[in-house]
């Protein structure tokens, strides 16, 4: 009985768990979103504040390098079809990025190596060749926002 | 004409021509043109800064054609209908290979074609009639050292009844008078620098000042956004407004805005910001952009659209 009972719990957990890879809500995933994606901007900021020499803490750039790195993985998962600014006035996605996903997935490939490099770069604490890098991020930041952004 | 506009443009050339380069430019392209920078003895080189001051590149270069730069551009988009930049490559027959000094001065500050006929105002002359004959044929003498391209030019689509070029005699007749740069000695060469490269040279107040219904700038709203700008977009209010414009910004936000595109809150520039970043205002000088938020910080703040 025991084993039954176990077995009936398992398949209803597993049933439970299969819900959450189900279909979120759009408002949600948009919300969702813009808050990775803000997590990316709190991470950028903080290396435009060591660039521009407001504060000096470069030893920290190697963190918001990887944080950038790691955000920049998730890009693809989180737009799902049904999620453009013409779905919801909440986001900002046009719906350019779903006529050819395979540009928005490079586009996404490009923070993701761009940042890559910057882990190495901040490694040398010089503010100068981080500040190189930087743009070279700022450029995939373009990269993605010009096509695939409304601008506010 | 009496002789006081002469002396304005006289001294503002020569505050021009003093101007103290802080910092090296960027190589306009490549390293062919090393040294290019506002201060270069060399007209091909002070061209070549001044074609990145100028943003020829962001409508006559065609951003899907990389390989034929200055050969023509995507279409610009505006109320009255699409506008596609022309081929100003050397070339004879597609280009502007062959124009004189004086056609291309016309061209650039009076809005006049070689035949005589005029140009629409999706042409920037409008703030382009501000520049110095000095600058605009700097801009020549580099332009005419690109690789001569065949790329045809394509003809605008307008709407009727906006598409009867005699309409622009009347239209210049009201709404255009070209007047050299109004130099103000007493603000500072920083102040004049910047107003020389807002008003003129970037043409800033082209996208970024509302227009009237003829579709000519309003002066009482320089810089303060509109919602109706190119592709139909809403252009930011760039007035120092401290809600609704850049109030509360730092000179090195601007700065390092106009170089790299991040803002100061670490998002990026979107839209079309992105192209007068890349090809304009981050192969400026340090000065230079530091003179730009001079100016912009100098305007009364407007609230916006």
């Amino acid at each position: 009985m025991r084993h039954a009972i176990s077995i009936v719990g398992m398949i209803f957990l597993l049933g439970l768990a299969s819900q959450a890879q189900a279909v979120d809500e759009p408002e949600n995933v948009i919300k969702y979103r813009q808050s990775v994606m803000k997590a990316i901007g709190g991470h950028m900021g903080g290396i435009v504040g060591v660039v521009k020499g407001e504060v000096s803490y470069v030893d920290d750039v190697v963190v918001h390098a990887q944080g950038i790195n790691a955000m920049s993985k998730l890009l693809v998962g989180i737009f799902p079809k049904g999620t453009s600014q013409m779905e919801s006035a909440k986001s900002r996605a046009l719906p350019a990025i779903w006529d050819d996903f395979s540009k928005f997935e490079a586009a996404a490939k490009a923070l993701e190596i761009e940042s890559a490099k910057m882990v190495e770069v901040a490694a040398s604490r010089d503010v100068g060749a981080i500040g190189a890098q930087l743009k070279n991020m700022g450029k995939a930041c373009g990269g993605c926002h010009k096509p695939f952004r409304q601008k506010k | 004409m009496g002789s006081a506009p002469h002396l304005r443009a006289v001294l503002a050339l020569v505050a021009l021509l003093a101007w103290p380069a802080a910092g090296g430019a960027q190589d306009a392209a490549g390293g062919a043109l090393a040294g290019a920078g506002p201060e270069s003895e060399d007209s091909v080189r002070r061209g070549a800064y001044l074609t990145a001051a100028a943003g020829c590149a962001g409508c006559h270069s065609d951003p899907k054609r990389k390989d034929q730069p200055f050969a023509g551009g995507a279409a610009l988009r505006t109320p009255i209908g699409d506008f596609y930049a022309p081929n100003i490559t050397p070339d004879p027959d597609y280009g502007i290979g062959g124009w004189s000094d004086a056609e291309f001065l016309a061209a650039l500050k009076q809005g006049r074609a070689p035949d005589g006929g005029h140009y629409y105002p999706a042409f920037p002359y409008t703030s382009y009639a501000g520049m110095s004959d000095r600058d605009a044929r700097d801009i020549k003498a580099y332009l005419a050292t690109l690789a001569p391209l065949t790329r045809p030019n394509r003809e605008p689509e307008i709407s009727f009844p906006f598409n009867f070029r005699f309409l622009l005699g009347a239209w210049k007749a009201l709404f255009f008078e070209p007047q050299p740069f109004a130099a103000e000695p007493a603000r500072g060469t920083d102040w004049n620098r910047g107003a020389y490269l807002v008003r003129h040279l970037g043409h800033c107040g082209e996208c970024h000042t509302a227009r009237n219904l003829f579709g000519a700038r309003d002066a009482a709203r320089e810089l303060a956004g509109t919602l109706n700008g190119p592709d139909g977009k809403k252009v930011p209010n760039i007035t120092p407004h401290p809600e609704n414009g850049l109030g509360a910004w730092r000179a090195s936000d601007a700065t390092y805005y106009l170089e790299t595109g991040f803002l100061p809150d670490g998002d990026f520039a979107g839209g079309a910001m992105v192209e007068v970043i890349e090809s304009s205002t981050s192969q400026l000088t340090d000065a230079d952009r530091a003179s730009i938020w001079v100016y912009l910080l100098s305007l009364p703040p407007a609230p916006g659209p």
